[in-house]
This record gives C-alpha cells, structure tokens and sequence, in this order.
C-alpha cells in the first residue's frame, strides 16, 4: 500500500476534506442523545408541570437540524472521497499499463498475460475501494467510537468506566474473528477453482472420458474436492457466526452494568433517568459503528493484499536491458544485414538450449529460408533478431553493429515482424495498419495491402480502410487475419523483414503470389521467411535447416537436398501431401 | 420452467434438511423475541428510577435477571440457527453440483455441443454458488426479518397506538429515498458498465499481444489510447460512485427524522395529564424507531438476490432436467459382452441436431474385420459428426451400427467404448501427470507398461526430456507441449490397451513434419491387424486404405480404393488434381 500513496499526492485537499466532514458528522450525530436526554429531562418535566412545550419543540428542531447537517458534510465527504479514490485509481492503472507495456518477454512469460489482466481490474478496483471506504470510515469510525465513550464520560464518569472495558473487548473479538476466517476464505475460493477446472475437463473431454470409461474415476476425484469444499465451508462459517452473538452478548452486558449503575446514580440524585438514556444509546452506537469498522477492515484487508500485487508488479525489474544509444535507421545501408555468431539461447529456466552455436549471415536484398520442427528452434531465432530475448552466448549483430548497442526502440522499428499468431486490434483497418507506420498515407496503405495480397479482402468491405474490426478482429476469418498482419508488417517499409510461419491460413497460390510480391521489394528490403512448408522456402536464396536448436544446414535448397539429411526427410514427408482435403 | 416450478423443486431439494429448518425456523423465533424484548426490559429498568432515593433497586435486580437469560437465550438461538442454515445450505450446494457433474456424464454428448461448455460451466460453479447465497440470506434474513417487522408492531402498538402510527408512517420514507436514489444512479451505473466494457476490452487486447506491441515499438501509442479510456472512465466512475454513495447519509436523514419526531411526540404524550408513557416507554420506542429501517433495508436486498437464485435454479433445474442418453436401446435386451472382432455394419445411419436440417444421412457401408478406412471430405461434410454415432457419443436418428452383426443399439455403452480406442484431432488432456494421463481409465497399469506404450507411441523421448519426466504435472489443457506432443500423448493412452476398432483424427497443418512423421508411424503400430476409420489428410494414407469413403454435405457419395475412384472421375478425383 505505501508505494502506492505517492498517487494520492495530487488529491491531499481531498485527501484532508473527505475524513474532515466526516468527523463533523460523526460530531453532530455524537449530539443527538444529549440532546434527546434533553427532551426526556427537561421537556417532559416543564411539560408535566407548567404546560410548556417549548422545550420539547426545542429540542426536536435542534434534532432535525442536526441530522441536516449530518447530511451536507456526509454528501460533501462522500464526494471528495469518491473523487481521491478515482483519481489515485486514474493514476494507478495509467502507469501501470505503461509498466505493463514495457515488459520484456520473459518478464510477460513469467507473470502471464491473465494476471497481468486481473492487476489493471480486479486488483486496481478493489484498491480504488479500499481508498475510498478508507477516506470516509477509517477515521469516521474509531472516532464516533471514542467519541460515545468521551461523551459517556462528559455524562458521568463512573456509569462510563465500563465503556473502556467493552471497547478493547468488542475490539479484540471482531478483528480475531475476521481476521482469522480472511484465509480460510482464500482456501475456499482455491478450492472453488479446483471445483471448476474439474467441471470445465469434464465438459472439454467429455468424449475422452467416455471413451475411457472414466466416469468413475472423475466423480470420485470431484467428490473428493466437493466434500472438502463443503467441510471447508462450514467450518469457516462456523467461525463467523460467531461474531454477530458474540458481539450482541457483550454490548448487552455492558448495557446491563449501566442500568445498573444508572439505576444506583439516580438513587444517589448523581444522573437523571434521560442520561441514563442517552448512555445507553451511547452503547448502541459504539456496536454500529465497531460492526462498520469490521467491514472496513475487510475490505482494507482486499486493498493491501491487492495494493501489495500491484506494487510488486510495478517495482519488476525488466530483465531485458535498454542501455544501447545508436539508432538503427541509421546503420540500415550495411551491405551485411544480419549475422549471428555462435549464438547459443536458453529460455529462463529452461534446461535445455533452444538454440545452440548457431552461425550464419545474411546480406542485402537476400531472401533467406527457416525450416525446421517443432521446438527445433525456429520461433527464439526470431524472438532473438526482435530482441525479446537476450542470447545466453555470442553475437547477433544488425547492420554491422551488435543489436544490444541499439536502443530497443529503434531496433525494432527497424525490423518488421509478422508473428505466428494473427493479432488485430478493435478499430479501423486502417488504425490496425499505421501500429507501425504511423503517417503512412492511404495509398502507402494499398500498396502494403496489395503486396500482402490483402487488398481484395480490404475492397470487399463497404467501408473499406475505414471498416472496423472487433475485439482481436474476430469478424475477419484467419486467412484474412494473416494478410492484414503482413500488409501492417510490409507498410512500416523496413529494411528488414520477418515472416514467422505467418502464411499458415493462406491457401498455396496465395502464398506464392505473396512471395513473389515480396520477392520484387529485394533491392530495399532483406526478407527472412520462418516456415514448416517445404514450398514457402524452398525458392529462398538459402535455407537454414533447424533440428533441435542446432543448424543443420544452410544453402540452397538443391545444395541442402544433396547434402542434409534432416532437410531432405523434411521434403520427402510434405511430398505428396494434400492440403485442405 | 415457471417460477412456481422452481419454487417447488427448490422446496424438494431442501426438504430432505426439514428437521433441520425447523429447528432454523424456531431458533430464529427465539432470537428475534429476545432481540425484541431486550428494548422493553431496558425500559422497564429505566421506569423503576422513580428519582432520587426512589429507585427500586431490588426491582432493577429482578429485570436485569431477566435480561441476562433473555440475552444468552437470544445470542445462543441466533449462534445454532446461523449454523443450521449454512449446513442446510452447504448440504444442498454440495448435491447438487455432484448430481450436474453425473450429468455432464450421463447426457449425449451431442447435448453438451449444443448447450455450450461455457453455459454449462457456468451453470455448474456459479448458478450453484449463487443459489446458495440466495438460500443462506433467504433462510438467515428473509424470516428473521419479517419476524422482527411483525414483532415490532406487535409490541409497538401493544404499547402506544399513537406513536407507533409515527413511526409506521415514516419510516418508508428511507425506503423510498433509497429506491429514488438507486434509480436515479442507474443511469450513470449504465454509463460506466459501458465505459469499463471498453476499457477491459482495450486492456485485454493490449496485455494479450503485448509481444505484438513491442515488435512494432507501438508502446506508446497503445498507452496514449488508453489514457484517453482511463480519463473517461475516471469522469463516469465519479458520477456513479458518488450518487450510489448519497444513499447511505440520506437514509441516515430520514432514520434522523424519524428518531426526532418519536423524541417529540412521545415527549409530548408522555408530558400530558395523566399520560401512561413513562420514559422508559419513550427509550423502548426510541430504540425500535432505530431499529425499524433495518429489516425493511435487509429484506429488499434478499428479495433481489432471492430472484437471482430463482433465476439461477432454474438454469440449474433446466439442466439437470435434460434428457439422459439411452444405454441400451428401449424395450431391447442388452447383448452381455459380446466378443467383438472388429467386423462392422453400416445401416441406413442418418442424423441431425435440428430436424428440419440434415446432418449425415444414408450412410451405409460394411466392413471386414481389420480394414482400413479412410473418410475424406471437405470441412463440415461430416466426418465428425459420423465419428460421434459410431462411438454412440449422438443418438442416430434412423439407421443402426452393427458390430459382428449385432446392432450398437443392444451393446451397452461402456462395453462398445472400450472396444473402440480413438485419437482425436482436438486433444484432450487433464491436469494431471504425464504418467496419469497415459494411464486414463486404466488406473491399474503399471509404470513399466506406461513408459513401454510412451515409447511405442514415440512419446518418452520428449516426456523424458519434461523437467520431471513422467510425473511432470502437465496444466490446464495440456500447458506448453506443442500440438504435436499433444497428440503422441493421445496415442501413448490407446497404445496402453489398443482395442480391436479405433478412430484416428490425422493431424492438419498445425504440426511440423517430424513430429508428424512420428504420429504417422505411431498410427502404423495402433491399425496393424485393426480396424480401423481414419479422417485422411495425407495422400499415403489414402492411397494405402482399402476402402475410401468420400463424404459431402452430410452422404457418401463415392466408396471404393484409391485406384477405383480415379477411375471414376468423380469428386475424389477433382479434389486430388484441385
């Protein structure tokens, strides 16, 4: 939570104002029972001996004026409250999503996109309303607590001792209460996952299950967890039905040693039977507010534990680091574009190397092939090249220089890159192109869109540029997906590049029509073609032949045939084979 | 289903616990009297201070006896009855998602596709879970709060007629207040729901490709289109924070008006000739005018979640209430585990999920003990949907399977199924370890047999290399094994126990060639002397089948071998020179 008070600064009058009007309420309410003592003391008796309702009228409007101003300085709390509570959450999730962007992969890899997810919502409003109830009730509360306790005192102070004895007592219950079912409560909501990974594999694999009979199997290990879940339950609840009676019986035995020294203070001619009143309306509210108190500290209890996530998840150190100064446009007419020296990469803990030794270059203009299996490597070369990963051993160098000593920034402006995975953002066609050619005209646009073979899909839409895609482009299919991911890709107008396995969705005529139209830009851009299809690389000026991290070969597809073994399998299993069938 | 349906099944689910309600319902009564009570004896006390040297201290004693048994009375009867209304509840929740899980087990499983895994899932873990809130706050509060509302006039008017009408008239006041408000706050609540939409959408997208972010360097655009959502949102979120925040102090005013005018009126009774209202009278009153709101308050929060949870069991009833799939055809003797060779007939075989659409129909061909059939087809001619009737995942609606000559219609379900063994495209793995997964619905074999089938399935090298090998714990869906690995797992659990007919799904493009040169010669070992129905991809497979069946829109409409199909010219022929 401390880390994250620095985003209350701009709102300290807010910050002062909310908990202030909230004492002055807490004051006038603290009023009312003098007051009505008053009434009960005073009133009745002039009433009953002289006639006179003064008094009573008196007193009445006094009551009703203070429950007005009650109200203004309660709506004037709730407003500045609300207001800081935003404004920090404003500030929160504005940098927090900054921080968020700037992680470096295994960073990302590590926390997980869901959790990162659950941070900017569910932890950010949990805080914003553990900074808001805070503003009105942490200082409300204890005060009107203490304050029934003074005012018991300003009555009488020995009917008022026993307030200080039930104070610590009513304390000490409610928070040991709360605070020890606050994780058994987590328990629970674990378990309730378990419950529901179990209930979504039984949906997911409903064929397999009965395929294998399994039913069985799959009630006795849900029943397990049921059961646990259900005896869980309980015995927790168990624990917070305590609280309300345990609370109740103090609060009435300490009323019942009021009455008592009431009754023996009155007999003495020391209080009057309204005071004895107004005490044990004292009493009462110290029970509301301690019952307020308690939610509060549930919900602080929320805040902390999210305020602590979230600033954890800001204080990351990025593990990739962006010392480099050169700027990589600058460098872009090296006749050498890429060379990688020996360069070994394993993943954080991984054990093994994705990448091993791996020595090659590449020069202006060439088209260069990427084949391999699965997990042989092909992906972490180009996470490599992009540097969202640091190699554990050797040197990658871009256009002469080591990619390290670019900034991060200019490097991958530099590089162009189409991911496996067709990724599109809600809004316009034309807002999905500029991600990395901010500026590019619309027809800088076409001509990316015709190059990537995309411009038929573009055309067929009524608004054309302008049409815009849902949440992650889920009204276009995959083909037409890929194709907008390549023509983004292609109107950065790089000098390089990347295309990993990003041509899986398009039939093989399309394919080759792209290739071609990319294959015309070689005298202002390298291109690097990652693929499982024999076709889509074997036209490449070379093949790099992947197997296992290690380089199995590198040379043209006629040199690789004669001479790879790997590639040459690679050839012979796709030969034959029929797509889309 | 109607609401007075589900009332009634909700009734039947809780009658079971009846005793237990009872004794609920009778210790609520007990604490509502003594919480109730407790303001009268107070006054009682205060009415014995007759003034200086006048109080009945004695009296006092006696009432304060009566106070402390009223006290633990009430405080143990609230304690026994919070209690038996979790286990009540608890009890309930527990039996029914056991009962949804046995049907998710039960039904066809053409019934989950078609209701939708997400829907069921959520009517599994949340519709249950808030059915349980509504029952635990309809049993905690709904009674204990009438009771205290019917309790409260009871005494009240007992007492005073007058003041009582005071109290009774004012006091809906806050409950009107606070539905003006919350309407009023609904509007800006809509605003922001919109606005929050959007944002979560915006970081949902961005957080998920944030590789794609950074691979253009478009951080800072991305977060420049966010700061613009999160000001919007921030200018919403006030408004509707801040008017759902005026409820509270304004029913406080009310609750002040009304504690004000009871000090008034009741003085004033109380201060006229020979007036009845003593003070402590007037304390007792005061105290149920504090009181009052509350129950009012609590009673329309449970009447919403109450409607939720009826809204809820009636997805869960609805459920529940689907028809199960047949075992045995009805009114047909079930064939005792019959021998099966692998010999199969295919009758007449049509079916639908919608009637006036047909799916799959006349489907009819037979096959020999032992071999190979390739089905092929374009995408959604329904290949999948026959792979479903053979292993009687769907219900045909005409037409039957024969296995040896005797109809699927006898055999039961659990006997044919583990004749036939299938991997499918779509793999399908637990959270569980590696080992486990292999050994699905064979929990007694062996770590020996495990490995040896991984093997055979060209599965252990790469299990081998997971960082605890075969007890790695593999997570939700398989985790980060790769398509390819996925399914040479699938293979590993058939290899364990190969039955005597199996489904093989061939991989598409979504895996490489070595690792599907692996599954190629892993299927080889399964089919030897098998038989067996493959959806084809692969030219070889085809080519190797000794019966092709050519599907489209939902009928065969070529059979024979590869060489008698080219011969024909027909569609299979097209689809091989496309």
């Amino acid at each position: 939570m401390k880390q994250l008070l620095k985003y209350l600064k701009n709102y300290k009058k807010e910050c002062v104002i909310a908990p202030a009007f909230k004492m002055l309420e807490a004051i006038f309410e603290l009023f009312v029972p003098l007051v009505m003592a008053r009434i009960i003391d005073e009133g009745i008796s002039l009433l009953k001996e002289t006639g006179d309702k003064s008094v009573i009228l008196k007193c009445g409007a006094l009551l009703v004026l203070l429950a007005l101003i009650g109200l203004t300085c309660a709506l004037i709390a709730q407003y500045f409250a609300a207001k800081a509570a935003i404004g920090f959450a404003k500030g929160v999730r504005g940098d927090l999503f900054s921080k968020i962007l700037s992680f470096s992969h295994e960073v990302t890899d590590k926390q997980g996109t869901s959790t990162l997810i659950t941070r900017m919502t569910n932890d950010i409003n949990s805080v914003q309303n553990g900074v808001n109830m805070s503003l009105r009730l942490l200082l409300r509360s204890p005060f009107i607590v203490f304050g029934a306790m003074i005012m018991a005192f300003t009555i009488n102070v020995k009917a008022a001792i026993i307030f200080t004895l039930v104070i610590p007592i009513l304390f000490v219950i409610v928070t040991s209460i709360t605070l020890t079912t606050i994780p058994k409560y987590k328990a629970i909501q674990k378990k309730l996952d378990r419950l529901t990974l179990h209930v979504r594999e039984n949906l997911s694999g409903a064929r397999v299950v009965r395929a294998f009979d399994a039913a069985d199997e799959e009630t006795d290990e849900f029943t397990k967890d049921n059961n646990e879940f259900y005896s869980m339950n309980r015995a927790t609840a168990a624990i917070s039905a305590l609280l309300n009676p345990a609370t109740l019986i103090i609060v009435n035995l300490a009323l019942m040693v009021v009455i008592w020294q009431g009754g023996n203070l009155v007999n003495d001619n020391v209080l009057k039977n309204g005071q004895v009143i107004a005490l044990i309306n004292y009493m009462s509210q110290i029970l509301i507010e301690l019952v307020k108190l308690t939610n509060l500290f549930i919900t602080i209890n929320k805040a902390t534990a999210s305020a602590s996530r979230i600033a954890d998840t800001l204080a990351i150190n990025n593990t990739l680091e962006d010392n480099g100064t050169l700027n990589a446009k600058e460098y872009i007419d090296s006749n050498e574009v890429l060379s990688f020296e020996n360069v070994s990469f394993t993943y954080p803990g991984a054990g093994a190397p994705s990448l091993e030794a791996l020595s090659f270059t590449v020069n202006k203009g060439e088209t260069i092939g990427v084949i391999g299996g699965t997990g042989s490597g092909k992906s972490s070369l180009s996470s490599l090249i992009m540097r969202f990963y640091d190699a554990s051993e050797g040197k990658i160098k871009l256009f002469g220089h080591e990619i390290c000593e670019y900034s991060l920034n200019s490097l991958r402006s530099t590089v162009s890159y189409v991911p496996q995975r067709a990724q599109l953002f809600t809004g316009t066609i034309r807002n999905n192109l500029t991600l990395g050619a901010s500026g590019a005209s619309d027809e800088e646009l076409w001509e990316a869109l015709r190059i990537s073979e995309g411009k038929e899909v573009v055309e067929k839409k009524e608004e054309g540029l302008d049409y815009v895609l849902t949440e992650a482009g889920a009204n276009l299919s995959g083909g037409q997906k890929q194709r907008l991911t390549i023509a983004r890709a292609v109107a950065e107008k790089n000098p390089l590049l990347i295309l990993d396995d990003s041509s899986s969705a398009l039939d093989y005529a399309t394919d080759a029509r792209l290739r071609t139209n990319l294959k015309a830009l070689r005298d202002r851009m390298t291109l690097i073609i990652i693929s499982q299809r024999v076709v889509s690389v074997k036209d490449a000026d070379k093949i790099l032949v992947l197997d296992d991290g290690k380089m199995a070969g590198f040379g043209t597809h006629d040199e690789l045939l004669k001479n790879c073994e790997v590639y040459s399998e690679i050839v012979n299993s796709q030969s034959g084979r029929e797509e889309e069938m | 289903m109607k609401n007075k349906e589900i009332y009634k099944r909700i009734l039947k689910l809780i009658k079971p616990q009846l005793p237990l309600i009872i004794f609920s319902l009778l210790m609520a009564v007990v604490s509502v009297v003594s919480t109730l009570y407790i303001p009268i004896l107070t006054g009682n006390a205060v009415d014995l201070m007759f003034g200086p040297g006048k109080v009945d201290l004695a009296g006092i004693k006696n009432v304060l006896l009566i106070f402390l048994i009223t006290l633990l009375a009430g405080g143990i009867a609230n304690f026994l009855m919070t209690l038996s209304n979790n286990r009540v509840t608890f009890k309930i929740v527990r039996d029914v998602r056991l009962e949804m899980l046995g049907k998710i087990h039960s039904v066809p499983v053409s019934t989950l596709d078609r209701m939708g895994h997400g829907d069921i899932l959520s009517r599994t873990v949340s519709d249950v879970e808030r059915l349980s809130d509504g029952l635990l706050l309809g049993f905690s509060q709904l009674f204990t709060g009438v009771l205290t509302i019917i309790g409260t006039l009871a005494f009240m008017f007992a007492t005073n007629g007058l003041i009582s009408i005071v109290v009774v008239l004012l006091t809906p006041l806050s409950l009107f207040a606070a539905s003006f408000i919350s309407k009023k706050t609904y509007t800006h609540f809509q605003a922001q729901a919109k606005l929050q939409g959007q944002m979560t959408g915006y970081i949902n997208e961005s957080v998920n490709a944030i590789k794609l972010v950074k691979a253009f360097g478009a951080e800072d655009s991305k977060a420049e289109g966010f700061n613009e959502l999160n000001e919007a949102y921030a200018k919403t979120n006030l408004k509707a924070l801040f008017f759902s925040s005026i409820t509270n102090p304004v029913t406080r005013f009310v609750n002040g008006l009304v504690y004000a005018s009871v000090g008034i009126f009741g003085a004033l009774l109380a201060g006229g000739v020979g007036s009845k209202i003593t003070i402590g009278t007037l304390s007792c009153f005061l105290s149920y005018a504090n009181q009052y709101t509350k129950p009012f308050n609590e009673i329309s929060g449970v009447i919403t979640e109450f409607q939720n949870a009826v809204a809820c069991a009636g997805r869960i009833f609805e459920f529940l209430d689907t028809e199960d799939s047949m075992d045995i055809k009805d009114g047909c003797e079930a064939v005792e585990s019959p021998k099966l060779t692998g010999e199969i007939e295919i009758k007449d075989l049509a079916f639908s999920y919608d009637k006036t659409k047909r799916l799959l129909y006349d489907i009819n061909f037979k096959v020999p003990k032992g071999h190979h059939i390739a089905i092929v087809g374009p995408t959604g001619c329904g290949k999948t949907t026959f792979i479903n009737l053979l292993m009687r995942f769907f219900e045909p609606d005409n037409g039957e399977i024969l296995f040896d000559g005797i109809s699927s219609d006898v055999i039961h379900k659990k006997y044919l199924r583990s004749n036939i063994g299938m991997v499918l495209q779509e793999t399908w793995l637990k959270s569980a370890t590696v080992a486990e997964n292999i050994a699905y619905g064979h929990k007694e074999a062996t770590r020996e047999q495990i490995i040896e089938a991984a093997k055979k399935a060209h599965a252990h090298s790469f299990i081998m290399r997971l960082e605890n090998g075969y007890d790695t714990v593999l997570s939700q869906d398989g985790g980060n094994l790769s398509a390819g690995q996925k399914q040479l797992l699938c293979i590993a659990r058939v290899m364990l126990n190969i039955p005597p007919v199996l489904i093989l799904d061939e991989a598409t493009s979504s895996i490489d060639t070595r690792t599907e040169i692996k599954i190629t010669k892993a299927f080889a070992t399964l089919m030897e002397g098998r038989t067996s129905f493959i959806v084809a991809h692969r030219l070889s497979t085809i080519r190797n089948a000794d019966l092709i069946l050519v599907m489209k829109d939902g009928n065969i409409i070529e059979q024979g071998n590869h060489e008698e199909l080219l011969e024909k010219k027909g569609f299979y022929y097209q689809m091989l020179n496309a």
